[in-house]
């Protein structure tokens, strides 16, 4: 036998104990799959927000949700495009700065043409970011980790350059509508979040692109042998995760009524920390939108029960990070005994 | 059952002795009943075709490999099976083909990694420096010990390797194919090396395809066959022609005929490539395949079987040689896609790391090199993805039931299959086929083969390498045997003349030894 050949074949278990192991490890692989592990995020918010509903009787009021989602609309929109580069096996760590690059710009650009040129040359620029970070991880061949924290720090230095490290105030009429405007009773940045959720689902689940993507970061080899232009699928999630951070500065900086080269400090990590609590996978391959979009619902109802309390920002985010590290320990957890399931099912 | 024994009159106690060891591997018997016993102080080769079992003994040995039943005793004690530690500890260790070296470390720590020489908890770097210094004198070597390990050349790592096993104080080593990827001059040390063990009291135990290496070096050499011993007897009492024989034994092919080869007319073939040359993996390599046909590739492990296959699918960038593809001249394709605008498909040997995705559905997997066909204004239709995978799977008698489920839940068989229907839904003019039946049952095998034939019917033209010389001869219309990158022999199964120890006999013939280092 060559020696390529055994490794795969590698797995010694005395016969005897065999067969006890199989049907346990089936027993196991029913219930990974079962839609109470699969699920297991649904039930969590579905039970935090009936307990946080008999607890604080404000908690349903119409202007508490409207400020759930209306708060973290800017930060679900970056989640929705990390989604898309993480599913097809990226990482994106420069989104809070590039949202700061935006911000800025769209509030300098502003003050010299009109409002629809302003918000769509920004929209441009950040698309731009994105595409120079695909490069880099695909035509360099440099880990994203790695890439991104650099650009990273040269889009948050840019920033600030261009703000003169100033907020730049936005005066011109209609601006503010898009962060603090209404449409039929609903904020017009939940729109938005609405309408591109919609989209970004449905672009995952449904196009030739979005099972390009989830192949990709399934199996990289694999996909670029069966002919998928692999660097071509990374590169978009990069430049889809860039373009949704663009659009979450522009919709900060509407809110605000300034242009700040500060707003994106903690969006980067929150970004992820909702992807990674919804159910994607850090390996690439797995996930979805609508996985995302719990777990923004779940961070964002665990932060409203911790304003409830009165707890400080320290207490939120010790909190945020243990929601993030039980989430990440579930997922490695099931992903180990999937692989132990499947290796018995062949 | 076969014994092994040296058979002298005052013997020496053995050091090694296998006693009635079987692995099974699901329904694979990798080992059946083997027991063998190896003197100290010798080298003693294991020989045999892939898959014969000769590296599975040396796994057990090793520890790393835990035997379905039987003893194994080192220097008298009983060893603990499947354990690669205590196998380490009684003396015993492994150098396999993929080196266990820290490329980042410098030289000498690799020697000591496991076995730092130390002083009250501070590693004495003087002292293994010293050491090492020795241990190179001792080995006739010069090797720097600062450099970083992942820049020496294989053979100076496979010397850092034993050099480590010294040091640990092994007195029985294992070598898996350590020639394979060395040239000339560095394989002449190799011997040299061997030999200097074994007068220091070392047994080593030698798992190699190269035979004439295996007569010159050894004292004993065991053959084996479909996972028994065929024959053991000192290494004087051995030809090479004796070890082939021994080695093929007259078996009937595992694999019938299903079908003969179509009658074919005098058409022109579908994919010709002439002089295709790839630096260090293939020469000078001409090949044709008609429409109807299989062409097997045959050859042993290293010979570019694998390679040839990928340079034509588009995966070696520097190969150079003239394709045609229907009566068009091309250039050799330099990514998979151009391969694939020309017809030209390759089912890839490692079906879990190069082929499936996983966790993706069956019918995604099978749909994955177009989509698009699949789909209108980029919207992916299920239910079309769903009809046209099955359409290619039914082929290969894949469950349709199954479709939707992830590949990765599939027994092997399955995955190997969707794979293959994969490559049927793309449809290709030419199907390259790396290893289609590795690991998987008989049924599904013959099965595979069968439907492969049958495509072939409907004139696709195919391309098959396999480390099987049965499946080789009962499912191609010809084979072409390669040693070392090369072109060595064609033959025609066809005509029934051709005998797995026809293919068996031609890729050893063939093999240069000492002489010839241009392919290493």
């Amino acid at each position: 036998m060559s020696a390529d050949g055994t490794t795969t074949l590698e797995r010694p278990v005395p016969a005897a104990r065999e067969d006890a192991r199989r049907s346990g490890q089936r027993l196991l692989g029913g219930l990974v799959n079962s839609p109470l592990t699969r699920l297991g995020t649904v039930w969590f918010l579905l039970l935090l927000v009936v307990l946080a509903g008999l607890l604080y009787p404000g908690f349903y009021d119409s202007g508490n949700l409207r400020n759930i989602l209306s708060q973290n609309a800017p930060i679900g929109l970056i989640a929705v495009g990390m989604t898309f580069a993480m599913i097809g096996g990226g990482f994106d760590l420069s989104v809070g700065a590039v949202a700061a690059v935006s911000s800025v710009t769209v509030a300098k650009l502003t003050a010299s043409v009109g409002l629809p040129q302003a918000v769509g040359l920004t929209l441009l620029v950040a698309a731009g970011l994105g595409l120079l970070n695909g490069l880099l991880v695909t035509r360099l061949s440099i880990n994203p980790f790695v890439a991104t924290l650099g650009t990273a720090s040269i889009y948050s230095g840019a920033a600030y350059l261009i703000s003169d490290s100033q907020p730049i105030v936005v005066t011109v009429p209609h601006f503010q509508w898009l962060g603090q405007g209404l449409v039929g009773g609903v904020p017009v940045s939940v729109w938005i979040l609405a309408v591109v959720f919609a989209i970004g689902a449905l672009a995952l689940w449904g196009t030739v692109f979005g099972h390009c993507t989830y192949a990709v970061g399934g199996n990289r080899e694999a996909a670029r042998l069966a002919g998928i232009r692999v660097d071509l699928v990374q590169v978009v999630g990069y430049v889809v995760v860039a373009l949704m951070a663009g659009l979450a500065g522009v919709l900060l900086t509407s809110r605000l009524g300034v242009g700040q080269a500060d707003v994106g400090s903690d969006m980067t990590l929150d970004a992820i920390t909702i992807v990674v609590v919804g159910g994607t996978s850090l390996f690439g391959g797995e996930g979805s939108v609508w996985r995302t979009g719990v777990g923004l619902l779940l961070l964002g109802v665990i932060i409203n029960v911790a304003d409830f309390q009165g707890w400080s920002g320290q207490l939120e985010s010790i909190l945020k990070g243990c929601v993030l590290l039980t989430a990440v320990g579930l997922d490695v957890l099931t992903r180990r005994l999937r692989a132990r399931a499947g290796a018995a099912s062949t | 059952m076969a014994r092994a024994t040296g058979g002298r009159a005052d013997q020496p106690a053995p050091c090694v002795e296998v006693t009635g060891v079987t692995k099974r591997y699901g329904a694979t018997v990798a080992l059946d009943d083997v027991s063998l016993e190896i003197l100290p102080g010798t080298i003693h080769a294991l020989v045999g075709e892939n898959g014969a079992g000769k590296s599975t003994l040396l796994g057990v040995l090793a520890g790393r490999v835990a035997p379905t039943s039987g003893r194994v005793r080192i220097f008298g004690e009983p060893a603990a099976l499947g354990n690669p530690r205590r196998a380490r500890a009684a003396g015993v260790t492994a150098i396999y083909q993929e080196l266990t070296i820290v490329p980042a470390l410098d030289a000498a720590a690799n020697v000591f990694l496991g076995t730092p020489l130390a002083r009250s908890g501070w590693l004495a770097r003087d002292r293994m420096r010293a050491r090492f210094a020795e241990l190179c004198r001792d080995f006739e070597v010069t090797i720097d010990p600062d450099v970083a390990a992942g820049g020496l050349s294989i053979a100076d790592q496979q010397l850092l390797e034993i050099m480590r096993a010294t040091q640990a104080d092994s007195r029985v080593m294992l070598f898996d194919e350590p020639t394979a990827s060395l040239g000339a001059p560095e394989r002449a040390q190799l011997h040299a090396l061997l030999r200097r063990l074994r007068s220091q009291g070392v047994t080593v135990v030698l798992v190699s395809h190269n035979l004439e290496e295996v007569l010159d070096l050894s004292d004993e050499i065991t053959v084996f066959r479909d996972g028994r011993i065929a024959d053991a007897r000192p290494a004087v009492a051995w030809t090479k022609a004796s070890l082939v024989e021994a080695m093929s034994g007259r078996r009937t092919a595992l694999v019938t005929r299903t079908s003969r080869p179509p009658e074919r007319t005098a058409t022109d073939p579908v994919l010709t490539v002439t002089g295709l040359s790839a630096p260090g993996v293939l020469r000078d390599v001409t090949l044709d395949v008609a429409a109807g046909e299989i062409v097997g590739v045959a050859g042993l492990v290293g010979s570019g079987r694998t390679s040839l296959l990928r340079a034509l699918a588009g995966l070696t960038p520097g190969a150079v040689g003239a394709l045609t593809v229907d009566g068009r001249v091309t250039r050799l394709p330099r990514s998979v896609r151009e391969a694939q605008r020309r017809g030209i498909a390759l089912v890839p040997e490692d079906r879990k790391g190069q082929g499936l995705v996983l966790t993706a559905s069956a019918r995604v997997n099978i749909g994955l090199p177009d989509l698009h066909r699949s789909a209108r204004a980029g919207w992916l239709s299920g239910r079309r993805l769903t009809d046209q995978a099955a359409e290619a799977a039914r082929g290969f008698g894949f469950d349709p039931a199954r479709l939707g489920q992830p590949v990765g839940q599939l027994s092997g068989g399955n995955q190997q299959k969707a794979l293959l229907a994969r490559w049927i839904y793309a449809r290709p003019r030419v199907l390259l086929c790396d290893e289609p039946t590795r690991g998987i049952d008989i049924g599904a095998k013959e099965q595979i083969l069968a439907s492969l034939r049958e495509f072939a019917g409907q004139g696709l033209a195919i391309v098959l390498a396999s480390s099987e010389f049965e499946e080789l001869v009962a499912a191609c219309d010809r084979v072409v045997v390669l040693s070392r990158g090369r072109i060595v022999s064609v033959q025609r199964p066809g005509d029934g003349t051709v005998t797995p120890a026809t293919l068996l006999r031609a890729a050893f013939d063939h093999q240069p030894f000492v002489e010839d280092s241009h392919v290493s």
